[in-house]
């Protein structure tokens, strides 16, 4: 007869495989706490309302105060929060939402239906500032169902709606928080999600502390304080010193040295921003397709990422970053070719005499204006001759923004950035004949009516390997049209203490750092 | 002296009157839309149009300009367009330190300043006159920005003695402070030994030493006080700078003052911030001079103000 009972290596045996699963599963509350967490950031947040704010680093604030429908992961998956599932009708016109029982938001107040309708009422009060408004514009309404269901009614169908609505944009606001600060809610948060806002000196720091009462799992950290240090330098120089856990955004250039650096851990996910010359398709000389092409050949885009953005971004392989769903790699890449460059201006009877005018921001998106001043020598060194004009934002957009008419734009440097893991919000933000200014900034003015009918036809598809190959076959189409040189896909670094697990961070430039560990 | 007080305090109307209009009008005529700027990159048309409606922009610019001028009568510097908070919250929460800052780093600028320019021009043309003539140099030559960052890979991140950034200690403050002073203190040095050299070679200095006065009293009660009028003056200036916020320092060191808090209204367009910040810094910069102005009547009683 087996003898079944626990001799000492049975023991022994047992007692590790409880060990392990038992870290496996433990509750993060039974980790080890987290008093204190300091993040150096860039800038003050204007404001933590959700739906009125415009920045990703102040989203992802809001991300901890008020938590949301669905949370996107780094790889696209939705998975649920505060609302539970979600059915799509047959004709794609009504999402019914289900949302999570027994949460509370962080005043007590009950997370219901009513909270939720409230919250998209508010977002589509028109005398609200709402900046993001167009991103939720296909919602027409928000109707209660019962107290733990919602049905969103769409104006169109729009196939994206579920990751959309994992912004913190439509995230729901306590009702009681809001009739009691009114106006005052900007600087009063509050939200279900796990963190309370407790303290804000302005310019100096955002104090968050603990929801004891979220209703998921507990949050490892005890204190969060964003810590506004305008200067990178200076914040590498804290957090190298121990004065800070985490850097934001830390210089390029200084990656390398930090990377070096074992007490540093760094982390730089490919984007989905992406950052283009963009060519007037309707006025100047980039009118011709040939034109566009030689300056997509003239340009060493990986020498431009290796050497000018200290390996900080990709060359893009296709009109939208690797990140989103829909991207494919296309079969047919501009490679570095001057030659090739020339022989197309030929081509196409390029007029050598004429100045071709650049523009670009300075300060908006990383070396900006160093890597038009590469562009502006590449296009030198094929013969053309280029002038490049540097601008303030404000300045920039302006004219970026005038129609076709008064603009004076032809080959300009810009930034696109998803807020969602979908191509949708690049290829339909940037291309299509709706878009071109004054309505929008896909100032390339690009406007090809297979396109639009491609793409509208993408945002009715609800089958997901449908919608792929329609994007495809728009991402193919705007590709060979070259509306834009195709620069790069910029990567989003952060560094912090190496002592730091577990840390999440997504392609939207955002990181979740409330169930980190910390040894 | 009450009535030169009136007469200045009455004299600063007109002037903040024309800051507010200069600034007004002038901020307008810069290119770009601060509805564009605060709706974001992706925003629609219709709600840039929303957002240029709810700041007023959308009115003719006199209609503008009167509600601004009759809100300001009342003491009303608007809201933020940026924060949607009142502007004099967001001056009060800053201006605190940038007064602690401009305070510190104007002392220490004294403190080290006028000795080095005494002893510089005591010993013309020494080896310590060359050393503090040269150390000058060296602080109006070195960017406040590489000193700074120096500073804190010296102090903070080395030696971790102090702190790199931020507010909340009076180690916080020994950074900047110094960062700043080193600027001001060439300034001072520089000013306070040119004057010293021509006070030190006229006649009643002589006429000084020939009664047999010691040196000490002779540089100290005779020299120098002749020669405070112009460090003052220099001082003064100073100091109004300083308290128009130190951008670079701040920027360094993050320091939470209005310099920092200008800088980003002006990108951001926030045309209320911005108005009323400056005027502060004009009517700041009027109280500095008026002080001064007290200052050298109580130095050389043969200023009199009546």
């Amino acid at each position: 007869m087996k003898d079944t009972s626990l001799n000492a290596r049975n023991l022994i045996f047992l007692s590790i495989l409880i060990a392990v699963l038992g870290l496996g599963i433990c509750p993060v509350n039974a980790q080890a706490e987290i008093k204190e967490l300091i993040i150096g950031i860039g800038i003050d947040a204007d404001t933590l309302l959700p739906y009125d704010q415009t920045t990703t680093l102040m989203q992802n604030m809001a991300d901890l105060i008020y938590d949301s429908f669905f949370f996107q992961d780094p790889e696209g998956e939705l998975h649920p929060r505060l609302a539970t599932e979600y059915e799509v009708s047959a004709d794609g016109l009504t999402y019914t939402i289900h949302l999570r029982k027994g949460v509370k938001f962080s005043d007590g107040t009950d997370f219901n239906a009513d909270a939720v309708k409230n919250a998209w009422d508010n977002i589509f009060d028109p005398k609200a500032r709402v900046p993001l408004r167009f991103a939720v514009g296909m919602v027409q309404a928000c109707e209660k169902i019962d107290d733990y269901t919602v049905a969103l009614k769409l104006k169109y169908p729009f196939a994206p709606l579920a990751p959309t609505i994992s912004m913190s944009l439509v995230s729901p606001i306590s009702p009681a928080a809001l009739e009691k600060y009114g106006e005052n809610i900007r600087e009063n948060p509050v939200g279900a999600g796990p963190y309370i806002l407790d303290k804000w000196v302005k310019g100096d720091r955002i104090e968050m502390v603990r929801n004891e009462n979220y209703w998921g799992p507990k949050p490892t950290v005890a204190k969060i304080i964003w810590k506004i240090v305008p200067e990178a330098a200076t914040r590498e120089a804290m957090l190298r010193a121990g004065q800070i856990h985490i850097c934001y955004k830390p210089l390029p250039s200084n990656v390398a040295a930090l990377k070096a650096d074992p007490n540093v851990t760094v982390e730089m996910p490919l984007d989905t921003r992406t950052i283009f010359m963009g060519l007037n398709c309707q006025k100047g000389v980039t009118t011709n397709k040939k034109v566009r092409h030689a300056f997509n050949y003239a340009v060493d885009k990986k020498a431009i990422v290796d050497k000018i953005l200290f390996g900080t971004a990709e060359p893009m392989d296709g009109p939208v970053s690797p990140k989103v769903f829909g991207h494919f790699k296309m079969d047919h890449q501009y490679e570095y070719n001057p030659e090739k460059a020339k022989q197309l201006l030929k081509e196409a009877n390029f007029d050598f005499s004429k100045t071709v005018q650049m523009r670009t921001p300075q300060g908006r998106y990383l070396f900006d204006r160093q890597v038009s001043e590469a562009i502006q020598a590449y296009l030198q060194a094929i013969g053309v001759k280029a002038e490049l004009r540097t601008y303030d934002w404000p300045t920039y957009v302006a004219g970026l923004l005038k129609p076709i008419e008064e603009s004076e734009l032809e080959v300009f440097l810009l930034g696109w950035g998803p807020l969602i893991l979908d191509a949708d919000m690049g290829l339909y933000g940037q291309f299509t004949c709706e878009v071109n200014p004054p309505k929008g900034l896909g100032s390339a003015f690009y406007c090809n009516p297979e396109y639009d009918q491609i793409m509208k036809a993408s945002r009715e598809e609800q089958n997901p390997e449908k919608r792929l190959e329609l994007l495809k076959k728009a991402s193919e189409l705007v590709w060979a049209d070259a509306p834009w040189m195709w620069l790069h896909v910029e990567k989003f670094v952060i560094a912090y203490s190496s002592k730091i697990k577990g840390m999440v961070v997504t392609p939207t430039e955002k990181f979740y750092p409330h169930y980190i560990t910390m040894q | 002296m009450f009535n030169y007080l009136l007469k200045r305090l009455i004299s600063t109307i007109p002037v903040l009157i024309g800051i507010s209009l200069l600034l007004f009008f002038m901020l307008r005529m810069l290119p770009g839309d601060p509805a564009q700027v605060l709706a974001g990159q992706m925003a629609t048309p219709e709600e840039i149009e929303n957002i240029r409606r709810q700041l007023g922009l959308d009115r003719p610019i006199y209609e503008q300009y009167a509600v601004y001028m009759s809100r300001l009568v009342r003491f009303d510097l608007g809201r933020s367009a940026r924060t949607q908070n009142p502007v004099i919250d967001e001056i009060w929460a800053r201006l605190p330190n940038t007064v602690l800052l401009a305070v510190v780093a104007i002392a220490l600028a004294c403190l080290f300043g006028i000795p080095a320019g005494i002893i510089s021009a005591v010993r013309p043309y020494s080896w310590l006159d060359y050393l503090v003539t040269m150390s000058a140099l060296f602080g109006i030559s070195m960017p406040v920005f590489w000193l700074g960052l120096m500073l804190v890979v010296l102090f903070s991140v080395i030696l971790k003695w102090l702190p790199a950034g931020g507010t909340g200690s009076w180690q916080h403050v020994i950074l900047p402070s110094i960062t700043l002073a080193a600027f001001v203190v060439a300034f001072i040095a520089r000013m306070t030994r040119s004057t010293m050299l021509e006070t030190l070679s006229q006649d009643f200095t002589t006429t000084a030493r020939s009664k047999g006065l010691k040196e000490q009293v002779v540089i100290v009660k005779h020299a120098l006080k002749n020669a405070l009028i112009p460090i003052i003056t220099v001082v003064g200036l100073q100091f109004g700078l300083l308290l128009g916020g130190a951008v670079l320092t701040e920027t360094v060191f993050a320091w939470p003052g209005l310099g920092r808090l200008i800088v980003d209204s002006i990108l951001a367009r926030d045309y209320p911030m911005i108005q009323g910040a400056i005027l502060l810094f004009g009517l700041l910069y009027i109280f500095v001079n008026l002080v001064v102005d007290f200052i050298y009547a109580f130095v050389d009683p043969r200023i009199r103000y009546d």
